[in-house]
Parts: structure tokens; C-alpha cells; sequence
């Protein structure tokens, strides 16, 4: 019941984010974005032709009427149909979604795990040797442009020029095996640009923990180090660490990785994203912004209700 | 930890702070070999930058002069690209490109950030905090290249909708920063002497409390240089990004084809350059942060 | 006295690395502690008290900090040379430490019983349930309400004497030979503070246990323990049973510490007398007595050469010139 309160009054708190998000795209998209009058009329049309075009993109409405389109079309889940290929955006969303969360599931956790286990080894030998070279080689990754990872990955990977192991791009995925070939050299990619931040962010939020006075405590109690850090230091650390992997989430789902899915061509809901920019399809542009703001409100929401069942400190209130 | 500031005279008191901090970090940086050699390598680059402004080198970096791919010579260093452009003419002027997008998106974006962070900070709780704090979070939830594309969209075909996208995004962490150290120094002293004699409240913000987190947005200017710099690559590859000019992001666009075709000239001279920038000014944005944090500057 | 003493200290020397140097913050120091006594440890923060009681356990932090002369000799064995897995076994198991700090010393994520009953199936091998046994138990000894119940609770559910109390009852659900505490209670209000001196008082003559007490609070030491080591700028300056340290201190650091205590006097003071100037930087310890600069005794000889600690009657004191046997004031 506390919980189911919570709930409704959290996600109300986000009714004004999701108006925000959807009011300045709108803004910036629609109402100031480009004129498609002349997109859909043929040559030397007539103003009697323009005008009914206008009326009929509805660019002689009021802004709030347009904006409450946009709205209605947001609250019935219905944004109508791609404007470059036709299919309905919902159909479209159905069909990338699945795609993206495949593609970059792996390398998102696989990313966090060892992001963790360097950030509690440099942690625990903390202005040493191990910690030093850690350290620096995140530092080195944290430099190196994803572009250019993704690029050398696949020269170094895919290609005739290195091993030429995985397919050079694409996703023609219809087994477990095909699944791995493709997903392998993204995952890679993923996994070395994500490693030298996460191990920055977890060492730190771990270094933090390591001062406190109960792990003082702990150590004047006699508890190994491997309990000390495995279970009460990072119990401690888990609400960062929440937080942040909470935050990632709708980037993985909503935008996935737009750059990846470009360069490698795959069909996720970021190549799809690039596609509307570069065409200017904005019924799937407003789409993928407002469900951004929508699953960042839910994200909130689980990441308060997930503090709760880590921290006791927290009440839902 | 944060040395209180002398409850004394002057209500623009904090100097005796700030000084010793900023001193303090002086001193502390030069002992850092790792931060004065990465501030030598970005001095460096900022020469060449500046070379290239003034027209003392890479002026011919459109021109074509060789033929398709011709391997590293005297001429041609990196030797030349698909339709015979000199490689390394190209990414020296691609220097300046990103020299102009880091400086100025940094500089914006810091001093919209202390503007709007400050004011949030100083009146927090109250509506303009509210605003201020929605505005932030609304901004933050809009894809980023989603946002680039739908201010390129909204401005039309400038050159300047990445800066300004970036600008508009970017603010938000200096911004949520500088508001977190307003309310701490909010409650302090020399701020409350000042309203006590009547300092109206927009010089209290803006003379007396936004100087003393200097440290913080000095910090945060070079944070956002750096995610500026490896934004526009990524920006200009996917083609939404530097419109014309030379920049290392389109340098690695034009390689994609070249790569698989064996040849990566363009594409080692354009990551290399970028690479060498980014780690040098990491490096040093580490050490400025580690000179000026006031922790270990109030141990020594 | 005649006993081989529980803990002997011999000549330690803590050194800590700083970028301006190394820092000894405990500075050759030498003392015993017997079972079933009480020992205060006095002196004003930075003195090198709660570093000396750190030492015991091994809990130096290191780096920057480490051990760099002298011993500590526990029933005979010498912990300064124990390797880290053995020091683990006699933290918590012979030697117990409880903090100042209630409120943070505890884990706020975990629950009592869990924090009290990992420490007991750890040094007594029991299963867990008959560890939360123990633990009910320990927690009645020390005074909680329905023990049982409040096991389970998290250290926030708890008041500040509470979570000491909880803090007691984990320190000695092992049974150490020794018990170190450090401030015990510095952060809790007076009457707590009372009852959790009582506790720890009674808990000793039960457990028959010794007891290192380290405080800036003289009273907390005239109440409760047998004998006193004043310690100064990482030495120990004075060192004797309560009665005679309190009735005629004889180093003049002691004798300012005493006089600074605020009490009911004959006469009213206008203002409490206090030891001037400041405590000497460990960087740049002068050649003589580190206390000369304050002290108002202090002649030529304090300042070329730093006096030894040396019986003298019934205190043992570290300095050319004691306060003589004038009588001093009676201690309230």
C-alpha cells in the first residue's frame, strides 16, 4: 500500500519532466522545424494547393492545438506512421527495441561487472602497483574516441587486414551461433570504451566506502578482507552504483547505441533514430523522445523503490 | 574541512581562501610532473591551433595535390587521400577545428552553468530553484544527438546548431554543481554580513559567492573541453556535426571506405591527433582537480 | 603489582609519511596494563592516544602510517611482528575496540544481529543460531530492552547510547583479555555518558577483563580507572595511580590539564585557567622538552635536552623541574 502510494505520487512528480521533454522537442522538431509543405506538392503548385497541404499538416492550427496532438498521440500510444518508409511507428518500435536491448545487453553488463571488480581491485591496493596501472590504463581508455575503437575493432576483428573472424556488419540473426558472430565485436567495442569509466566511478565510490568509520569497525572486529569489501563495503556502495546502471537504462532501450548501430548496420531502434534525423521523420522522433522521457520517469521510480531494498535508511515517504 | 572565512572587516572577506587555495594548487600542480607535461602537450596543440588561425600553416588542406593515396613522403607526411589531399595538412587544420568547438562550448557552457547554478543555489526552495532544477532535468532526458539533430532542424543550415546543442546540454553539470556549493557558502558569514548591511542580493551572488567556486568551474571548463572535442568527432562522423571546414571527425568518416580497402593513413592521422589531445587534456583536468581540491590542499 | 602485566609496551614508535616528511606520532613509549585493571590513557587530541590504541589491534593505516620501533606483547607474543591473517584472529577475540563515533562505527546497512553474530560465529566457531543466542545474551548484560527483539533492528533504529551499548555488547561477546576504548563517550549526552561508564565499569570486574581507557576526560579517568598515563605531543609525560596523578601531579603538563577542569571552587575564578600557547608541530619539534614553550617552570635545561620518563616517589613523570610535594589543591 506504501508502496502503491509511493508509486502514484512519484509518477506524478514526473508529469511535469515528461511535459517538458515533450514540449521543447515539439518546439524545436515541429513547430520551428522544417516546412514540408513543398515536400508534398509537385512543381508550380497553386496557392489554393499550398494552402490545402497546410491545412491538411495542420500548419494553420494554433500552437496549442498542434501541441495537444502531440499530446493525444502520446497518452493513446499512437504516432501514426513513419513518413519516409510508411510503417507504423509502433510496428517499427516493436520490431528495433528488441534489437538494440540484444545488441547492447552484453557489453553493458559485462561493462559494469569487470567495472566493479577493477574498481574494488584498485581500491584495495590503493596507491599500489595494481591500483597505478589499473588507473592509467582507464585513464588511456577513457582517451580514446569511441569512434575510433569501433572502427580499429573492426579493422583488428572483421576484417581481411586482422583476424577476420566475425562478420565485418549486419544482423542476420536466427540462431544462438549468428547471435555471438554478430554481437561479439560491438560487445568488445562497448566493453573498452565503457571499462576505463566505470572502473574511475566504481574505485572512487568504493575508496568513499573504505573510509567509513564502520569498516573501521569491521577490521578492529577481525573480518577477512574478502567479506570486508564483497559484503560490507559494497553493500554500502550499491546506491551509486544503482543509480547509475538504473540511468543507463533507457538509453540502452530507447536510443541504444546509435553510433554502433550505425556503423555496423544494425536494424535497433538507434540506426532507426539516425535514420528519422537524417530524413526528418518526425512521427518516429517524437516518438522516441517522449517514450525517453516516460521510461526515465519509470527508471526513477524503480531506482527510489530499489534504494529502499538496499538502504534501510530510506523510507518511501 | 572548507576553511571558514575569516568572520572579520570586509564582507568580500573569502580572498584570504581563495588565495592560499588558489596558491596552494599552484604550488602543488608544479610538483605534478604528469599535469605540467600534459599542460605542455595542450599548449602544443593550442599552438598549432593558433598557427592555423593566423594562416601560418595547413592553409592548402582543401587543395588538391597528389594523386589518390600516395604513400607518406616529404611532400605529403601522411601522404595523400582518396581524391589527393594532404593528409597531414588536414588534420593540423582539424586542430583548430576542435581547439574552436572545445574553447567555445567550455566557455559558454561554464558560465551559463555558474549563472543559472547560482541563481538556483542561492534561491533554492523557492520557484526560480524549481525552474531552474526542471529546466535541468528536462534537458538531461532528451537523447543528446536527438537534441542536436532538433536544434539543427530548428536553426536551419548554421554551422553553429552543434554549438549550441552542445552549449545547451552541457551547462547542466557545471550548473547542478556550482548550485550544490552556492547553498553551502549561502549559509556562511560573509554572506550574511552582506545582507545584513543592505548588498543587494544579485551582487552578493554574482561578486561575492560565484568567485569563491572558481575552483569548481575552472575544473568543469576542462571536463566539458574534452567531452566537446570527442562530441564533435562523433557529431561530425555521423554527419550532423561540423557542416564546412576540416574537422577529425570527418577525417574519419572519409576513412571509413578507405579502411576496408587497406588503407589507413587518413584514418591513423585523424584518431592519433584526436587520441593525443584527449589524454593530454584528461591528464591534466586530473591534476587541476587534485591541485585545487581543498581536501588535500588543507593537509599540506 | 607483582604479576607479569597482560600487555606490555615497550619503547613504540608509530611513524607517519607525509609530503613534508615523516611524522612520528608516537614517539617511544613504554607501558604495562594488568588483567582486571583499568588504565586511562589522557591527553588532548593529537597526542598520539588514539593512534597508541589503534596499534594494539594492528589498525594503523597504512600506508602512511606504520610501526617503526618498539613492542607490543600480549601474554608474551608480540603482535608488532604478527602477520595480518594472525592479528585478525586477536582483533575481536583477545582484544576488543570500541569507538567514539555511535552513530557511524556501526554499519547502517546491515542489522545488530547480523554485525554482532558474524563476529561471534567468526571467533567461536558456533552455528548461527546459536550465535544469535549468544548475541540475545550479550545484549540483555549490556542493558537493552527486549533484547531479542531489538536484534533485529538497523543501527538507525537506535539512539546514540543504544548503538554504544550494542557496540559493548559485540566488543565483548568473545570475551577479550583486553578491552580498548577509545572517547566511549565523547558524542553522547551526560546522563548516557554516565550509565555507559557504569557498564563498562561493571562489565570489566565481571569479565575480569583489562581495560584501556583513552579520553581528554579527566573526570571519566578519576572514576573509573586504577591508573593513568598523561600523554603529550607523542610522550608520555607523566604516568601514576589515580590518587597520587590527582592529588599531586607532578609534571606541570598534568598539573594544567588538572587545573583547566572546570569544578566548584572555594573561590570564584573569574575566568578557568588555561595552558597557553599551542601544542608544538610534530614537523618541527623543538631540541628540549616538547611542553617547555608552555610551560611555566620551563628554565635553560628544557630547552637543550628532552628529560626521560623516571620514577620519582609514586608517579613516574618526564621532567628537570616537577612540581615538588607542595601540597596541591583536593581534588573534588
Amino acid at each position: 500500500m506504501e508502496l502503491l502510494q509511493f508509486s502514484v505520487r512519484k509518477l506524478i512528480a514526473g508529469v511535469p519532466l515528461v511535459i517538458g521533454v515533450t514540449l521543447i522537442s515539439f518546439l524545436l522538431m515541429v513547430y520551428f522545424g522544417p516546412d514540408k509543405t513543398f515536400d508534398l506538392l509537385g512543381k508550380n503548385p497553386t496557392a489554393e494547393q499550398i494552402a490545402e497541404v497546410r491545412e491538411q499538416l495542420g500548419y494553420n492550427k494554433p500552437f496549442l492545438v498542434r501541441y495537444g496532438e502531440y499530446v493525444r498521440e502520446l497518452v493513446t500510444f499512437n504516432f501514426g506512421a513513419s513518413e519516409s518508409t510508411g510503417e507504423p511507428v509502433t510496428s517499427l518500435l516493436a520490431r528495433t527495441i528488441p534489437v538494440s536491448v540484444a545488441l547492447a545487453l552484453p557489453g553493458f553488463i559485462l561493462g559494469n561487472l569487470l567495472g566493479v571488480a577493477l574498481g574494488l581491485l584498485a581500491a584495495y591496493y590503493r596507491g599500489g602497483l595494481a591500483d597505478k596501472f589499473i588507473m592509467g590504463s582507464a585513464a588511456i581508455g577513457m582517451s580514446i574516441s569511441f569512434l575510433i575503437v569501433i572502427i580499429a575493432f573492426q579493422i583488428i576483428f572483421s576484417s581481411s587486414f586482422g583476424l577476420n573472424l566475425f562478420p565485418v556488419r549486419g544482423w542476420d540473426v536466427n540462431s544462438i551461433g549468428d547471435y555471438v558472430s554478430y554481437v561479439t565485436v560491438p560487445t568488445l567495442a562497448t566493453v573498452f570504451v565503457a571499462l576505463g569509466y566505470n572502473t574511475r566511478f566504481y574505485r572512487s565510490v568504493i575508496v568513499e566506502e573504505m573510509s567509513r568509520d564502520h569498516v573501521r569497525t569491521a577490521r578492529a572486529f577481525g573480518v577477512p578482507p574478502a567479506p570486508l569489501f564483497y559484503k560490507l563495503i559494497l553493500k554500502n556502495a550499491l546506491i551509486p552504483i544503482i543509480t547509475r546502471i538504473m540511468f543507463s537504462i533507457p538509453v540502452i532501450i530507447i536510443s541504444g547505441s546509435l553510433l554502433l548501430e550505425q556503423y555496423f548496420g544494425i536494424p535497433g531502434v538507434g540506426k532507426a533514430t539516425y535514420d528519422a534525423i537524417v530524413t526528418g521523420d518526425q512521427p518516429v522522433l517524437k516518438a522516441v523522445v517522449a517514450l525517453t522521457a516516460i521510461l526515465l520517469v519509470i527508471v526513477q521510480l524503480l531506482t527510489d523503490i530499489l534504494y529502499r531494498a538496499v538502504d534501510p535508511r530510506v523510507s518511501l515517504k | 574541512m572548507n576553511a571558514q572565512p575569516p568572520a572579520s572587516d570586509t564582507i568580500a572577506a573569502p580572498p584570504e581562501r581563495r588565495e592560499s587555495l588558489w596558491t596552494k594548487a599552484a604550488y602543488k600542480f608544479r610538483r605534478d610532473r604528469v599535469g605540467v607535461w600534459s599542460l605542455a602537450v595542450v599548449l602544443v596543440y593550442m599552438a598549432i591551433a593558433l598557427g592555423v588561425v593566423f594562416g601560418w600553416w595547413a592553409t592548402s588542406w582543401a587543395e588538391l595535390e597528389g594523386g589518390k593515396w600516395e604513400p607518406p613522403s616529404a611532400e605529403h607526411w601522411f601522404g595523400t587521400n582518396i581524391i589527393g589531399q594532404d593528409i597531414f595538412d588536414r588534420a593540423i587544420y582539424s586542430t583548430r577545428t576542435s581547439f574552436e568547438v572545445g574553447l567555445v562550448v567550455a566557455i559558454l557552457a561554464t558560465a551559463l552553468g555558474a549563472v543559472l547554478g547560482a541563481l538556483a543555489g542561492f534561491f533554492s526552495g523557492s520557484w526560480t530553484d524549481e525552474i531552474i532544477l526542471w529546466f535541468m532535468g528536462v534537458l538531461d532526458s532528451i537523447p543528446f544527438i536527438l537534441f542536436v539533430a532538433a536544434i539543427a532542424y530548428s536553426l536551419g543550415d548554421t554551422p553553429y546548431a552543434m554549438h549550441v546543442a552542445m552549449i545547451s546540454t552541457f551547462w547542466i553539470t557545471a550548473g547542478r554543481l556550482v548550485r550544490g556549493e552556492v547553498i553551502k557558502l549561502r549559509g556562511q558569514e560573509y554572506v550574511e554580513a552582506a545582507h545584513a548591511i543592505g548588498v543587494p542580493e544579485l551582487t552578493i551572488i554574482f561578486r561575492h559567492v560565484l568567485p569563491n567556486t572558481s575552483h569548481i568551474l575552472l575544473v568543469q571548463a576542462t571536463i566539458t573541453f574534452v567531452a566537446a572535442i570527442k562530441s564533435e568527432v562523433i557529431l561530425s562522423f555521423l554527419g550532423i556535426g561540423v557542416k564546412d571546414g576540416m574537422s577529425w571527425g570527418l577525417m574519419i568518416a572519409e576513412s571509413t571506405q578507405e579502411v576496408l580497402a587497406g588503407f589507413f593513413n587518413n584514418f591513423l592521422a585523424a584518431s592519433v591527433l584526436l587520441f593525443g589531445l584527449v589524454m593530454a587534456f584528461n591528464l591534466f583536468s586530473d591534476a587541476l582537480q587534485d591541485a585545487l581540491d581543498p581536501r588535500t590542499v588543507a593537509e599540506s | 603489582m607483582t604479576a607479569t602485566p597482560l600487555l606490555k609496551v615497550t619503547d613504540l614508535a608509530i611513524e607517519f609519511s607525509t609530503p613534508q616528511g615523516r611524522v612520528r606520532a608516537v614517539d617511544g613509549i613504554s607501558f604495562d596494563v594488568y588483567e582486571n585493571e583499568t588504565l586511562g590513557i589522557v591527553g588532548e587530541s593529537g597526542c598520539g592516544k588514539t593512534v597508541t590504541g589503534l596499534s594494539l589491534l594492528g589498525l594503523i593505516p597504512s600506508p602512511p602510517g606504520r610501526i617503526a620501533a618498539g613492542s607490543i606483547e600480549l601474554a608474551g607474543r608480540n603482535l608488532a611482528k604478527l602477520d595480518e591473517a594472525a592479528m585478525r584472529e586477536v582483533r575481536g577475540g583477545e582484544i576488543s575496540m570500541i569507538f567514539q563515533e555511535p552513530m557511524t562505527a556501526l554499519n547502517p546497512v546491515f542489522t545488530v544481529a547480523s554485525q554482532m553474530t558474524d563476529v561471534i560465529i567468526r571467533h567461536k566457531g558456533l552455528t548461527r543460531a546459536q550465535a544469535r543466542r549468544e548475541a540475545i545474551d550479550m545484549l540483555g548484560k549490556v542493558g537493552i530492552p527486549a533484547p531479542a527483539r531489538r536484534l533485529d533492528d538497523y543501527p538507525h533504529q537506535m539512539s546514540g547510547g543504544m548503538r554504544q551499548r550494542v557496540m559493548i555488547a559485540m566488543a565483548l561477546a568473545c570475551g577479550p583479555k583486553l578491552l580498548v576504548a577509545d572517547e566511549p563517550t565523547t558524542a553522547l549526552d551526560v546522563t548516557t555518558q554516565a550509565q555507559v561508564i557504569e557498564l563498562i565499569g561493571q562489565l570489566q570486574r565481571e569479565f575480569r577483563m583489562a581495560v584501556i581507557l583513552i579520553t581528554h576526560d579527566l573526570g571519566v579517568v578519576a572514576e573509573t580507572c586504577q591508573r593513568a598515563l598523561v600523554m603529550y605531543c607523542g610522550r608520555i609525560a607523566e604516568q601514576a595511580q589515580i590518587e597520587p596523578l590527582f592529588r599531586s601531579p607532578r609534571h606541570p603538563y598534568t598539573h594544567g590539564l588538572l587545573d583547566s577542569i572546570p569544578r566548584i571552587r572555594d573561590q570564584r575564578l573569574t575566568q578557568l585557567p588555561t595552558i597557553a600557547g599551542r601544542v608544538p608541530d610534530l614537523l618541527n619539534l623543538p631540541p628540549g622538552c616538547r611542553f617547555a614553550d608552555r610551560c611555566t617552570r620551563a628554565q635553560e635545561d628544557c630547552r637543550t635536552a628532552e628529560p626521560e620518563l623516571t620514577q620519582a616517589g609514586q608517579s613516574a613523570f618526564a621532567c628537570y623541574h616537577p612540581i615538588g610535594h607542595q601540597p596541591a589543591e583536593p581534588v573534588a
